[in-house]
């Protein structure tokens, strides 16, 4: 019977179906894991399943100060740190997709050093010249390393962004009698938008995320919710942490979901390479 | 910034190519302006700190001159050892995360099932998780009394292997990581290849095996490159999963740098570990830059 199925599906379907087995098991089963584990009450060990479901955890999760305190932390930061890093580099990508300046290509390719180095290296460096200048466990320090980390890709997939929108269409409103700023409000940004929303929420959610540069620069005031997971993962019970784990994660899953229309393939590997 | 000075009239918009008149040098000086901001923190994030670092092994406790730091690191066993134990992991998880994540790649190209759009929906998930979530995700599901030994045991008594605090456990860490990462530029690479090039081949009577060798991997060649500096630089700079499920000797160097600094508060030391690290990788860097560089022109 089985094999009489089996049969019908065709070899290829077969392959196709264990790829997607393992793909599931591999990559999501950790996180489905964690899933099952913040929602159950009693889970001894050598049951496959949660023997019963509670919320209690939750409730323990969110009365702990320390918690609710490294969430607001984690938001401002991260919320300053776009916020920043939009100012900064987005006028930067429209200059190396439109503007003709001296030594431009020297300027674009000094972004890759942001990524030419080994980041916990790196961090060490910075820590080193932090103590030098005094920015040690200060805000500021916390929020320039956050924005160093995605300095290339805020810089490179809204250039890339910039680059795709059509001359002639610019052209054509001018000749309709629109001043440049009108121009760039009204035709460039817009459809340059997509990439300048994907690189945004990109820098958003590794701020949120960033937790090796964060430990070396901000201990011991500042501490995010990803060091408060350091901590969790030793001291807190399974569930506890899986409760926290699920917080954590769900910034980045409701911000994808809202802007699953414009994050793909294409777009993300602008960031990392030249086309 | 004011409309004004951007606004060139209609006379002087036209001749486009010509760079030394008012509105090109209009361009050059506003272009660097709006560079400048960045390329400056750059400049203070990225290069003082390492020509600190430099400056930093190379100076002893007393403020001289000395090359100890140096010699610590290449003669301390302890410290022979991370690094060896670095340089494995770093080769075998990068060798074993870009055949895998090119092998997936292939598939997503050219499958057309519904399940493969279902994979192509799911694998940026990974990306976007935390590490430390991640990590703590591995730890639930591999741990000695994680979800997998619960599931395998109602099929066999055999003690479950030991993966977490292990070599095994970070090559699992470093292969979740950083597989969808690669996946994702070399799909986009494949994804460039034009169906009808390779319609062409077939009705020249190429074989599956010839296309594959002939067209599909020397176009995707470069990405593969970019992909393989990315996951190299990834792994030998991990520090989250090793801190949190590595071993604690032979240690990564990421997390062994950290101790040195944070724990031991040997600067010098740790700022010498740091310059090694940059050292190897400024060469798959160089690669990197440099073919970047070509593909710009």
């Amino acid at each position: 019977m089985l094999s009489w199925y089996f049969k019908r599906l065709g070899s290829r379907k077969i392959i196709e179906f264990i790829i997607f087995a393992l793909f599931i098991f591999f990559f999501l089963g950790p996180l489905i894991n964690l899933a099952l584990l913040a929602f159950s009450g009693k889970w001894q060990f050598p049951a496959a399943l949660p023997q019963s479901w509670s919320l209690t955890w939750w409730k323990y999760v969110l009365s702990q100060p320390e918690i609710l305190k490294s969430i607001g932390l984690s938001f401002l930061i991260a919320i300053v740190v776009t916020a920043l890093s939009i100012i900064i580099c987005v006028p930067a990508a429209y200059a190396f997709a439109r503007l003709r300046f001296p030594l431009s290509r020297w300027f674009l390719f000094s972004f890759l050093l942001t990524n030419a180095f080994p980041k916990m290296g790196l961090y060490v460096a910075i820590a080193v010249l932090f103590f030098k200048v005094g920015l040690m466990n200060t805000f500021m320090g916390v929020v320039l390393i956050h924005i160093v980390n995605t300095l290339m890709y805020m810089t490179w997939i809204p250039a890339a962004s910039f680059k795709s929108v059509h001359k002639a269409q610019e052209e054509a409103a001018r000749d309709a009698g629109a001043g440049p700023l009108r121009v760039f409000w009204n035709v460039t940004l817009p459809m340059a938008l997509p990439g300048i929303i994907v690189a945004s929420i990109f820098t958003f959610l590794s701020s949120l995320d960033e937790a090796q540069g964060t430990f070396m620069v901000g201990m011991p005031d500042y501490k995010t919710m990803p060091l408060i997971m350091y901590g969790a993962v030793q001291d807190y019970p399974a569930t506890a942490g899986a409760v926290f784990s699920i917080l954590l994660t769900l910034p980045t899953i409701i911000l994808l979901f809202v802007s699953r229309r414009f994050v793909s393939a294409d777009v993300m590997s602008s960031g990392f390479t030249m086309k | 910034m004011s409309g004004q000075g951007l606004s060139p009239s209609l006379e002087t918009r036209k001749p486009l190519k010509s760079t030394w008149n008012s509105r090109g040098v209009k361009h050059s000086a506003l272009g660097l302006l709006m560079v400048i901001p960045s390329f400056l923190l750059l400049l203070f994030m990225i290069v003082v700190p390492i020509v600190t670092s430099i400056q930093e092994s190379l100076t002893g406790n007393d403020g001289q001159f000395t090359r100890d730091n140096y010699k610590y690191l290449f003669t301390d066993p302890a410290m022979k050892a991370n690094i060896m134990y670095t340089l494995n992991l770093t080769v075998v998880s990068s060798v074993s995360v870009l055949v895998i994540a090119y092998l997936l790649a292939v598939f997503l190209r050219f499958s057309t099932g519904k399940l493969a759009k279902w994979i192509e929906k799911l694998y940026y998930i990974p990306m976007f998780i935390p590490s430390v979530i991640a990590t703590y995700g591995i730890i639930n599901m591999y741990g000695n009394h994680g979800w997998l030994a619960r599931i395998m045991l109602h099929f066999t008594d055999a003690p479950f292997m030991k993966v977490l605090y292990d070599y095994k456990g970070l090559l699992l860490a470093n292969l979740w990581f950083n597989i969808p990462f690669a996946a994702m530029l070399l799909s986009s690479a494949l994804s460039g290849i034009p169906n009808a090039v390779i319609e062409s081949a077939k009705d020249i009577g190429a074989g599956k095996i010839q296309i594959f060798f002939r067209i599909i991997f020397p176009l995707s060649f470069k990405s593969m490159l970019v992909a393989a500096t990315f996951v190299v630089m990834g792994v030998i700079g991990s520090f989250t999963a090793p801190f949190l499920i590595g071993p604690n000797a032979p240690q990564v160097l990421g997390v062994a740098m950290q101790q040195q600094f944070s724990v031991y508060f040997e600067t010098g030391i740790a700022s010498a570990c740091a310059v090694f690290m940059f050292a190897i990788c400024s060469l798959v860097g160089y690669f990197y830059i440099r073919n970047m560089m070509k593909e710009e022109r």
